[in-house]
């Protein structure tokens, strides 16, 4: 079991993840091509980039500082979202062993502490939805879902790393999590992880250059 | 007399052209965070009932829309009209709130030019696009009934502006100049004043007969094919009349 999710089942996870990204961005603008033209009309890369910039730092935007909680909830969700999975010293081995790549990685304490902290975060977002009424309202089963397939993997992962229960059963679970977690991403809402981008830059040039907000 | 029916097709036809790598891309990657509430002053001015939350307003038109591909009852319509004209007024505010850049009040423009096409949308603004293709003008003002203004104007500027005379049909002006039809159907003051103004200045202006309302209301309705003739009535006069500029007032 353990050879499988580690060797065909991880190849089919990178390639729909990686594939599936691709095919959308390319559908994406394809499709924006043919019924939205209007888009490349007021298209400013200037715009683009202030926009995705403002909004990739924390507080960069009045939102972000209008709700302190959610933002620092979100950063952090996200920052250790990314940065675990890539720098943990036991994926960063495997790395090495397989491919004879390799790269600096957190410290075993850093990654355990960001684990928490992502988790930390999640149920911030989870009860958030439940509790605030203008979340609530448009909360559907697919967000809790959607939620539970990015946490998973570190919930998981965290209980591997410190072998409770059945340390092999729960590390094949892991590596389902994250397997799923990849393979959700082109297919769900998760594709903003990507499409952010557009969205972002898209509306930065609508209310940039298209409404001529140029002050200096 | 009986309500017209629903046109789901029309409905239908609407929404497929609307779903470009826009629409599609915004539907598809609403985080449902929340973010945009704040931004709504329905929503502020509600005791931040979450009904007025701006995505939920979307949800509950455009979306629905979608869900049910366009098989709505006249009902459910109604509801959405009520939320689309009388909920938000497109003002942009939440556009500017959502992390991902969904604008948010486009989404609730475009419900707009779907429900219009039902017929549902506010009288005056269905009249205004009834107008705007007989008259040329949302008011219904005949081309006799601006060039009476513009006379009984001069006139009423004659003591303090003595030769004043408000140029109508003059080829080969300097700039074609544009009102709101309010002005000459309720506030022709406003044409007084601005005429002393050009005639202080000494500018080379003109009134046409056609294309001179430079509001767009149509637009506002989502009649986009007679959003478009409004525009180019006022573009084909200010050709035919050979200015240089034509001046907005709106």
């Amino acid at each position: 079991m353990y050879e499988f999710v580690t060797g065909p089942l991880a190849w089919i996870a990178f390639g729909i993840f990686i594939i599936g990204m691709i095919v959308k961005v390319v559908s994406v603008i394809r499709l924006t091509s043919q019924k939205d033209k209007v888009v490349f009309n007021h298209w400013s890369w200037g715009w683009s980039f202030r926009s995705i910039y403002r909004w990739l730092i924390p507080f960069g935007s009045r939102s972000m500082r209008e709700k302190p909680g959610l933002t620092i909830a979100v950063f952090v969700f996200h920052i250790c979202l990314l940065a675990v999975p890539i720098f943990l010293l036991g994926h960063a081995i495997m790395w090495d062993e397989r491919w004879g790549i390799s790269w600096w990685s957190f410290s075993e304490m850093t990654a355990d502490y960001m684990t928490l902290l992502l988790i930390a975060a999640a149920i911030f977002l989870l009860i958030r939805r439940i509790v605030l009424p203008e979340v609530k309202i448009v909360t559907s089963a697919y967000d809790y879902l959607l939620l539970a397939i990015a946490t998973a993997p570190f919930i998981t992962g965290y209980m591997a790393y410190h072998q409770w229960f059945d340390y092999k059963t729960i590390l094949i679970i892991h590596i389902l999590c994250g397997e799923i977690m990849l393979i959700a991403i082109p297919f769900t809402k998760l594709s903003h992880m990507i499409l952010f981008f557009f969205t972002r830059a898209h509306i930065g040039s609508e209310f940039g250059q298209r409404r001529g907000a140029v002050t200096f | 007399m009986a309500e017209p029916a629903v046109d789901t097709n029309v409905i239908k036809q609407r929404l497929a052209a609307l779903k470009g790598g826009r629409f599609k891309t915004w539907l598809q990657l609403c985080a449902h965070c929340g973010y945009c509430a704040d931004s709504c002053f329905f929503y502020q001015a509600h005791d931040k009932d979450p009904k007025y939350m701006p995505a939920y307003k979307v949800i509950q038109t455009l979306g629905k829309l979608y869900k049910k591909n366009g098989e709505v009852s006249k009902e459910e319509l109604e509801e959405m009209a009520s939320i689309a004209w009388g909920d938000c007024t497109a003002c942009r505010r939440c556009s500017m709130y959502c992390p991902f850049g969904i604008d948010i009040a486009v989404m609730i423009a475009a419900t707009r030019a779907i429900l219009c096409s039902q017929g549902l949308a506010p009288d005056a603004l269905m009249d205004a696009v009834k107008n705007y293709w007989e008259f040329g003008n949302q008011m219904a003002v005949t081309e006799e009934d601006l060039s009476e203004t513009l006379e009984w104007m001069a006139e009423e500027t004659e003591e303090e502006m003595p030769g004043l005379t408000i140029p109508f049909e003059k080829e080969g002006a300097d700039m074609m100049y544009t009102i709101n039809a309010r002005e000459a159907k309720y506030y022709p003051q406003d044409i007084a004043e601005a005429a002393m103004i050009f005639y202080a200045a000494g500018e080379n202006y003109t009134f046409p007969k056609m294309g001179w309302d430079d509001t767009n209301l149509a637009m506002f309705a989502g009649e986009m094919k007679c959003a478009a003739h409004v525009v180019k009535l006022c573009y084909d006069n200010a050709e035919r009349l050979g200015v240089n500029r034509i001046g907005v007032t709106e």
